[in-house]
């Protein structure tokens, strides 16, 4: 896996420019400062001597190259510069004094660029290092991730709704799926929660114990990881690979990512890339960036993980946070999945057809019912939203989706509905009538008359509802 | 840094620049000169005087020849150990 493109390589060898820079520059600051040290402590004791005697015989210089010999008096009246051009008429002492005082302030200047060019120092040895792995790698960065084979599964399995239906693989990767419960769909709700429960105990240990036991860190893009993995999670949320254990597989039944979660660091996917295995990931931040004087940088204990070969290793975990997902455990609250289709197929055939399933009316309490039983139309066939409904996941219950994927795509569903076109009005006339109704009724209409026939067939549903606050 | 000029002039004695390096290049001629300062110094009259001058200034103070030359000495052996 390409994870380390030439881009960063040419950005590390720019940083060691840098850095090389402010290096030397310093030191040449350090050698004129200590100059400036010197030329003070020979004043002083020039000075301390001075008074010794009441002249001295000098070369008093005439401009740049002449000289006349001459004496030097008033041994004690010393006329300091104090800066600005202001003068300062003092004993030789008192000058001492003041010279002490320069210099004090002298040696902070040359603490500080030390202080600045030994950061600097160590910021350039670690961007060389780290260009001379990612050189002798090639731009190949070796991922890895070792996984526990005694993970264990935090949420229940899939529980198929028919023993032997298979999911749908399209633009999936392919699924292993360990299979224990898979087509148990006898399990006690009870006994699921509870063992919901224990799982995500186990999980979060589970999850503290990978933090500890990583002391290997990267500098890696964490971000662009995440965000890869939540476009490929719509899609294949269903139906996941894994090579490990059920528990994982189970997880992703149940995992929608949420940019939140996926940015607390440890990354919720169960996806496993499978190019080397797997490794283990800290999402440490750059801190390359840290440019402040005097340098933070001490921060910058990043540091690549040098396996025996060559290749430089990257290794990355994934841990699996709980969803938040907030479930009612009524039985009628949803359509299944397949039952949905079927309903489709039967209203499409059925030209006159009143819009109602004569099995099974979903018990809608609030607006979010609506959307749970609530099915695309795309090109005719009736599809469902994975990204909110994920109609597979509820077996027996209805999860309102808290998650914040779930408001995004809100407004996605909006948008979506109001673009359906009725190219299948097989309106019932009672329906048309209720939505009629409604829609004298309700000033406040901001269903768009050009509305699906299951939105009409959904009025129907909500006949006993008093108010249709169909918002979408 | 202590220097001292040279000045040609009767009573006068000349005492060439030193200065204290960390390189071995720098060392290396830190050493010729106090070489030449001890040399010069020897050779001096007894009448000549030696004049020091005030680091980073340009104002030149009295100083004992036989003094000076003592102190080139030494200094000469301090950059030979050095080195």
């Amino acid at each position: 896996m390409l994870a380390w493109p030439s881009f960063q390589a040419r950005r590390a060898q720019e940083r060691v420019a840098a850095g090389t820079m402010v290096v030397t520059n310093c030191q040449e600051k350090i050698q004129h400062w200590k100059k400036v040290d010197n030329d003070y402590n020979a004043l002083q004791e020039r000075l301390s001597t001075l008074p010794d005697k009441l002249s001295y015989n000098i070369m008093v210089p005439f401009g740049p190259f002449a000289f006349m010999p001459g004496k030097l008096v008033h041994t004690n009246e010393v006329t300091v510069l104090l800066g600005d051009n202001w003068f300062a008429k003092c004993s030789a002492k008192q000058a001492v004094g003041l010279v002490e005082h320069r210099k004090e302030h002298v040696r902070k200047t040359i603490d500080d660029l030390k202080k600045v060019m030994k950061n600097f120092e160590s910021r350039v040895e670690f961007t060389e290092d780290l260009q001379k792995m990612s050189d002798a790698a090639g731009d190949i960065v070796d991922i890895r991730e070792e996984i526990k084979t005694d993970f264990e599964f935090k949420a229940k399995h899939r529980i198929a709704h028919k023993p032997h239906s298979k999911p749908k693989t399209s633009d999936i990767f392919e699924a292993e799926f360990a299979n224990d419960l898979k087509s148990k769909d006898l399990l006690a709700d009870k006994e699921l929660w509870d063992r919901l429960e224990e799982l995500e105990r186990q999980e979060e240990l589970l999850g503290e114990i990978d933090i500890d036991s990583k002391p290997d860190t990267v500098v890696a893009n964490g971000e662009d990881v995440s965000s890869e993995e939540e476009k490929e999670d719509q899609n294949i949320n269903v139906n996941m690979m894994h090579q490990v254990t059920d528990s994982l597989a189970l997880s992703s039944c149940y995992n929608s990512l949420t940019n939140s979660e996926l940015f607390n660091g440890q990354v919720n996917s169960p996806l496993n890339y499978s190019v080397n295995g797997s490794s283990s990931y800290h999402s440490n931040e750059d801190d390359d960036d840290n440019n402040d004087d005097g340098g933070d940088s001490e921060n910058d204990h990043d540091t690549l993980g040098v396996e025996d070969n060559s290749i430089p290793t990257i290794y990355f975990s994934h841990t699996v946070e709980p969803k938040r997902v907030r479930i009612n455990t009524g039985k009628n609250t949803t359509l299944k999945f397949s039952e949905k289709k079927e309903e489709a197929k039967r209203k499409r055939k059925n030209s006159s057809g009143s819009g109602h399933s004569p099995q099974e009316l979903p018990m809608i309490r609030t607006p979010a019912d609506i959307y749970r039983v609530f099915v695309d139309v795309v090109n005719g066939e009736y599809v469902p939203r994975k990204s909110i409904l994920k109609s597979r996941s509820r077996e027996n219950s209805v999860c309102s989706d808290t998650s914040e994927s779930s408001a995004a795509d809100f407004d996605d569903r909006r948008g979506v509905l109001r673009s359906i076109s009725c190219e299948e009005a097989t309106c019932s006339d009672a329906s048309e009538s209720i939505l009629e109704e409604e829609q004298e009724n309700h000033q406040k209409k901001l269903l768009p008359l050009s509305v699906t026939p299951e939105v009409l067939q959904l009025g129907g549903y909500l006949k006993n509802l008093s108010l249709l606050t169909v918002i979408l | 840094m202590p220097s001292r000029g040279e000045r040609p002039e009767d009573g006068a004695g000349p005492v060439p620049a030193e200065s204290s390096t960390l390189h071995k290049e720098e060392l290396s001629s830190k050493i010729k000169e106090q070489k030449v300062v001890v040399d010069e110094l020897s050779n001096l009259k007894k009448n000549r005087k030696v004049y020091r001058q005030q680091q980073n200034s340009n104002i030149f103070f009295l100083a004992d020849r036989t003094e000076m030359l003592s102190e080139s000495k030494r200094m000469k052996t301090w950059h030979q150990a050095k080195f």
